[in-house]
């Protein structure tokens, strides 16, 4: 008896044992992914990726890249994989044609993200438009590219090709001058631009508005961006009397700018827009730049509950340079190319079309979906729904939020 | 012996050895449990073997790989991420307001997450004061607009601007995010609404 009670028990011992371990084992299971197949899409991405901007323009790259390698793990296309060429436009509008150029000789390219400058979205956008290749900048603000020249009094679509995720100059400008006069009490501004289209456009949609609310310009001046001499312009602002500094134009100048403003005396701040909300500034400025401000397009990153995975992945991405202030902008907009290519080959009984490009570009006016700045969506021009800007100052050595609205009208 | 063998037990010290008649010992006392067992063997050994069964299962268990804890509840979003405020028109002046006021309509909606409080309503222009109905704080819940009417009254003509190209509301939002304080840029409908009531109050300014 005893030995057959010993065998039972053994017999159940070892059962039980073998059953639990192999419940212990259920999820140990090695998932490999399979192999993606199908077609290759390229998704191009123009930006300056050398030259001063390059730490904008790598943004962009990076971002789009995490963005490509997102849709390929998780086939977000079924069928499809994407692939990423960049191309170096060193924020020059004679490059970022010729890769326009490029882009469009190339059948497997389907969209394009890019590029950071608007005076290189201008030369650009025709060759686009006439291979109907969609193209969705992250960066540029210029209103004319949505909107056409005379935005200001009769709003005219120039390119249906063109789209674009960041706001506009034409909120950008205003919101600065009545942050400037109405919350920092500025009433007395010196207006400096680079002559560019970015440039100028936004200190002019600036000025407008500070005129208006009863401010006075004090003073206006032209810089060459090819220098860093500034010391003319500097005395210029120390003699006129001005509260404040506005400048249209990018961070390879105005850090240097406001720093020989300070050292000729005057100790007032300098605001400009997107183009100098970069840490390189804050590192060009100097010590004294504390105080001065930008502008940028959408809310901060840290209130965008949207944007915290984006900002873990690219971390986890490996990525060497930062996402910059278009990083989640320059996702969205890769991200917006495979919706849309994906809603083609959806609508195509899981194949591209042979007119993909001309259907990719139409499917892009509908695309909708919650990314990493919020909804992302285009309105009649090409233009962002999402309209947010925020208010940033030089505080302890980086920039801070100050101040976030939402154009809602 | 030599070494280091075990040590010889000495008499009684064995189990079993005889009594000094040679015959077989008596059955040693047993306990209430030895007794107990006796009775109840086979029982007693499938509980222990029950019992064993289980500490291997349970040491099995607690040393497997463990799935990942569901993750915590998303945070509910920054107010501002959540809530609009749009123009919709001018509507009259409510009654027994002070002269040099002007009315208008804005809808408040909350897309998504918890109810959402105004603390306050505010706008940037020196010379004009505002009120709204209802009063700030109120609160908004997820799916709904409620219309809200802000009078401004112009208290200071040579303060107030004349126009303005992107004026916009300052509004404190609060929920249990967070509490911001966010601009709402009505629009080019707002700024002329906005720049033609200012311009009939303050017909006679001097700037």
């Amino acid at each position: 008896m005893r030995q057959r009670s010993l065998i039972a028990i053994t017999a159940a011992l070892a059962a039980g044992a073998l059953t639990l371990t192999a419940c212990g084992s259920r999820d140990s299971g090695d998932k490999s992914s399979s192999g993606s197949g199908g077609t290759t899409v390229t998704i191009g991405v123009d930006a300056p990726l050398t030259g001063d901007l390059s730490a904008l323009g790598l943004g962009i790259k990076n971002s789009a890249d995490l963005a490509v390698k997102t849709a390929n793990k998780d086939k977000t296309v079924s069928g499809v994989t994407f692939k990423l060429v960049a191309k170096d436009d060193q924020a020059q509008a004679s490059s970022g044609q010729q890769n326009a150029s490029a882009f469009v000789a190339d059948k497997s390219v389907l969209g394009v993200v890019g590029p950071l400058n608007s005076s290189v979205a201008q030369s650009m956008q025709k060759v686009f438009d006439a291979a109907k290749l969609v193209e969705v900048s992250p960066a540029n603000t210029s209103p004319d590219l949505t909107q056409g020249t005379n935005w200001q009094t009769k709003k005219v679509r120039p390119y249906k090709s063109y789209f674009r995720t960041a706001t506009t100059d034409a909120i950008q400008g205003p919101f600065a001058a009545e942050y400037i006069y109405n919350t920092a009490k500025k009433k007395k501004v010196f207006v400096i631009d680079d002559k560019k289209t970015y440039g100028a456009g936004l200190a002019a949609t600036f000025t407008q508005e500070f005129k208006k609310l009863g401010g006075t310009v004090v003073g206006t001046q032209h810089i060459n961006p090819d220098t860093k001499d500034f010391s003319s312009v500097a005395t210029q602002v120390k003699n006129s009397g001005a509260e404040a500094v506005y400048y249209g134009g990018e961070y390879p100048q105005a850090g240097p700018l406001s720093k020989q403003i300070k050292a000729a005396g005057a100790n007032i701040p300098l605001a400009g827009g997107d183009g100098i909300f970069d840490p390189t500034f804050i590192k060009l400025a100097g010590a004294k730049s504390t105080g001065d401000l930008a502008t940028s397009v959408g809310a901060p990153v840290e209130s965008l509950p949207s944007a915290k995975k984006f900002v873990e992945d690219y971390k986890a991405g490996g990525y060497s340079e930062e996402y910059g202030a278009y990083g989640g902008y320059s996702y969205d907009s890769t991200w917006a190319i495979i919706q849309a290519v994906k809603s083609v080959v959806d609508a195509n009984n899981g194949k591209l079309p042979s007119d993909a490009r001309a259907k990719v570009t139409a499917a892009m006016q509908n695309v909708s979906f919650d990314g990493v700045t919020g909804k992302v969506s285009f309105d009649e021009f090409g233009d962002a729904t999402n309209k947010q800007l925020t208010v940033y100052a030089v505080k302890n050595g980086a920039w801070a939020a100050v101040k976030s609205g939402t154009f809602t009208g | 012996m030599s070494g280091v063998g075990p040590v010889e037990p000495g008499e009684g010290t064995r189990a079993r050895d005889l009594a000094e008649d040679g015959s077989p010992p008596l059955p040693r006392p047993r306990g209430r449990f030895g007794q107990w067992y006796d009775r109840h063997r086979r029982g007693a050994l499938a509980a222990a073997a029950a019992t064993v069964l289980l500490a291997a299962g349970g040491s099995v268990y607690l040393t497997r790989p463990h799935a990942p804890a569901p993750a915590p509840p998303p945070a509910a979003p920054y107010p501002s991420q959540v809530t609009d405020v749009t123009y919709v028109e001018p509507v009259a002046t409510p009654k027994g307001v002070r002269p040099r006021s002007f009315s208008f309509a804005v809808a408040l909606s909350v897309e998504s997450g918890p109810p959402v409080t105004v603390r306050s309503i505010s706008q940037p222009y020196p010379g004009i004061s505002l009120t709204s109905e209802p009063l700030a704080p109120f609160t908004a819940r997820a799916g709904g607009a409620r219309n809200v009417v802000i009078t401004m009254h112009v208290t200071d003509c040579r303060k107030a601007p004349e126009s303005a190209g992107l004026p916009f509301l300052d509004v404190t939002l609060r929920n249990t995010r967070a509490i911001e304080a966010h601009s709402y840029i009505l629009g080019q409908r707002y700024a002329r609404n906005l720049s033609t009531a200012l311009q009939g109050i303050c017909k006679h300014r001097s700037r």
